[in-house]
């Protein structure tokens, strides 16, 4: 099987919210990041794929199991990371094994211990004592322990410092060298993602915005540049989103228009710019 | 069945920090067989109190976020409460096991004599009461959370007023069967068990569904 | 092989990746049959993804410098193939038009441009 997670046209109405016609997938082997500005729909996406929320429509598969039908195997392949831990506080790290590991027949108690002393995490340690970044790896020292073929991280880096941000990249590019693990990562800080991530779905306003490889994405679109005299009411029809200031003006276009603004300063795009310049309703901000 | 046990031992693992306050919590009716000097005051007490505590995994669950753990975990929904059910009922029965022994002992101590009839009678009594409030605490619980369910823990003390009540007034002459039953230990037993197994089993449905259609 | 690749410079990271292994051809600091680090070690020493690691690792086997066997990995091919000396040829072609147009607007005469060249070329031999 090559699709390790598959999300097809998944749905999800709330009271004051909507979650309308995902759909992406994630194959074997590969970092996805799912990114969007607060409040567009990330964890709910991941909470349905997860079967924490009910969904209005649509079909998850991990790992080729769907995710309702065959829950305790979907469940068992995958190992999830949320913003915090979801252990108890007063439990020591080494009754979080023993309250933990029984669910899983393939937990790996020596590969358990080594991770541990590799993150530098003391079993005598109660969890409250842990600091965030700690935290999260205890929780990737659990996925890892069973061998969760599909890790999902839930913003793991808010709050964290920019060490514990750059060692949870590495862990994750360890992870997935051998090929046979994928990640599906959310965060709104995409600077983690601009180097790490092979794969980008992008959901706004819980719409899906974009699918795919992250170098597709990054490359649809250009940065142009000029003063305000530069801007006509044409070109701006052309812009997906502008900013205006005293001096000038700073837009995001798509790449294959770009014919229209090569006498404009034209860089390349990240992944922020995107979010920033597409992220507002309208597509414009002062 | 295994995944079952499972669950029970993750919420043995949950109470293990507050196990003190537990022991307590079965120690203290103590006071009240001495003062009260009836084994079935003492018991029902007890059951009482001991009832009261079954908010904790509830509430340390919540305390901790614990429902993403629930939420991730290769376990059914089922499997989990069925779990949480064997897990208060086996605290119900240490703290009953646990008065059973030490009550009589005091009372013997204070020159009270304790006959087979007021032994059994008493456990009886100890094993209906339980159920009878744990039966509606958990679904609260699940429904509503520690928090709000909170009023659920008072299910308990509210239950014990009013079967003391009642106990005094039902007219026990006047029912043939009843005389019959609470005449004859054998029976008096038998009728409590199936009695709260039938609670019980509805009780955990409910509670099934009810996490079933939650939203973590 | 030495790998440096730059956030700042602009250039995308495949294309950093390509032409730095195309120059440790060139320099013969790969020498044929040798192997390039795997696609997905690369990919976590260097902390970037792998399809970016892969696109670089494809295109350099499309144009010539690669052979990459399934399983076994990739293998730098001659450094004195044909197609590397075009490419190099092609280069000096281009680097050279932009210096006439240089030439032009800076009005040099065609003979300082060659005497310009062989000045420039003695330094290169004295190094």
């Amino acid at each position: 099987m090559n699709n390790y997670l598959e999300v097809r046209n998944l749905s999800k109405s709330f009271e004051g919210f909507r979650l309308h016609d995902i759909t992406f997938t994630l194959p074997k082997g590969y970092i996805m990041g799912l990114i969007g500005p607060n409040g567009s729909g990330k964890t709910t996406t991941i909470k349905l794929i997860l079967n924490m929320l009910k969904r209005t429509g649509g079909e998850v598969k991990v790992l080729g199991f769907d995710n309702i039908a065959d829950e305790q195997e979907a469940k068992r392949n995958s190992g999830v990371v949320f913003d915090s831990s979801y252990f108890s506080d007063e439990w020591k790290i080494s009754q979080v094994e023993k309250s933990v590991s029984a669910f899983y027949e393939n937990w790996d108690t020596q590969k358990f211990s080594e991770i541990l002393e590799k993150f530098h995490i003391q079993p005598s340690k109660k969890v409250k004592e842990l600091s965030k970044g700690m935290q999260m790896k205890l929780m990737l020292a659990c996925a890892f322990s069973y061998d969760a073929k599909l890790l999902i991280l839930d913003e793991p880096t808010s709050g964290l410092d920019p060490v514990s941000r750059d060692e949870l990249l590495h862990i994750l590019s360890e992870y997935i060298e051998d090929g046979g693990h994928s990640v599906l990562f959310s965060t709104h800080i995409t600077e983690d993602l601009e180097r790490a991530a092979d794969y980008i779905t992008y959901i706004s306003y819980g719409e899906l915005f974009f699918s795919g490889r992250k170098d597709e994405f990054v490359d649809s679109f250009r940065i142009v540049k000029g003063g305000c005299e530069e801007l006509s009411a044409e070109l701006r029809k052309k812009m997906t989103g502008i900013r205006i200031f005293s001096t000038g003006f700073e837009a995001l276009v798509k790449t294959g228009d770009l014919k229209q603004f090569a006498h404009l300063n034209v860089e390349p795009a990240s992944i922020d710019d995107i979010v920033v310049f597409t992220g507002r309703k309208g597509g414009q901000y002062e | 069945m295994n995944n079952i046990w499972k669950a029970v031992k993750l919420d043995f693992s949950l109470v293990k920090p507050y196990v003190k306050t537990i022991c307590f919590t079965m120690i203290l009716p103590v006071v009240f067989v001495v003062v009260n000097r009836s084994l079935l005051t003492g018991i029902s007490f007890a059951m009482c109190f001991t009832a009261m505590t079954t908010g904790y995994t509830f509430s340390i669950t919540e305390k901790n976020s614990m429902e993403r753990l629930y939420g991730i975990l290769p376990i059914r929904k089922s499997d989990m409460v069925i779990g949480r059910y064997i897990f208060i009922i086996i605290m119900g029965l240490t703290a009953l096991i646990f008065s059973l022994a030490v009550h009589p002992v005091i009372l013997t101590i204070l020159g009270e004599t304790i006959s087979k009839f007021d032994f059994i009678n008493a456990a009886a009594i100890g094993i209906f009461l339980f159920a009878l409030y744990t039966v509606f605490q958990l679904p609260g619980y699940y429904k509503l959370g520690s928090i709000k369910g909170r009023v659920f823990m008072y299910i308990p003390v509210a239950g014990f007023l009013i079967t003391l009540l009642l106990i005094t007034k039902i007219p026990v002459s006047e029912s043939r069967l009843l005389l019959t039953v609470i005449n004859s230990p054998v029976l008096l037993m038998l009728s409590a068990v199936i009695f709260v197994a039938a609670m019980y089993t509805v009780s955990i449905l409910v509670s099934i569904k009810i996490l079933k259609n939650k939203e973590m | 092989m030495k790998l440096i690749l730059s956030n700042i410079s602009g250039v995308p990271i495949y294309e950093q990746i390509k032409q730095q292994v195309k120059s440790a051809i060139m320099s013969g600091d790969l020498q044929t049959g040798e192997t390039l680090p795997s696609l997905r070690t690369l990919a976590k020493e260097l902390k970037i993804s792998v399809l970016t690691v892969t696109r670089a690792y494809t295109e350099l086997e499309q144009e010539g410098f690669v052979k990459n066997i399934q399983g076994r990995g990739c293998f730098v091919l001659g450094q004195g193939s044909e197609l590397l000396r075009e490419q190099l040829i092609c280069k000096i072609e281009n680097n050279l038009s932009e210096a006439i147009s240089a030439a032009r607007v800076a009005s040099l005469s065609e003979e300082e441009l060659h005497h310009l060249l062989s000045i420039l070329m003695e330094e290169k031999i004295d190094e």
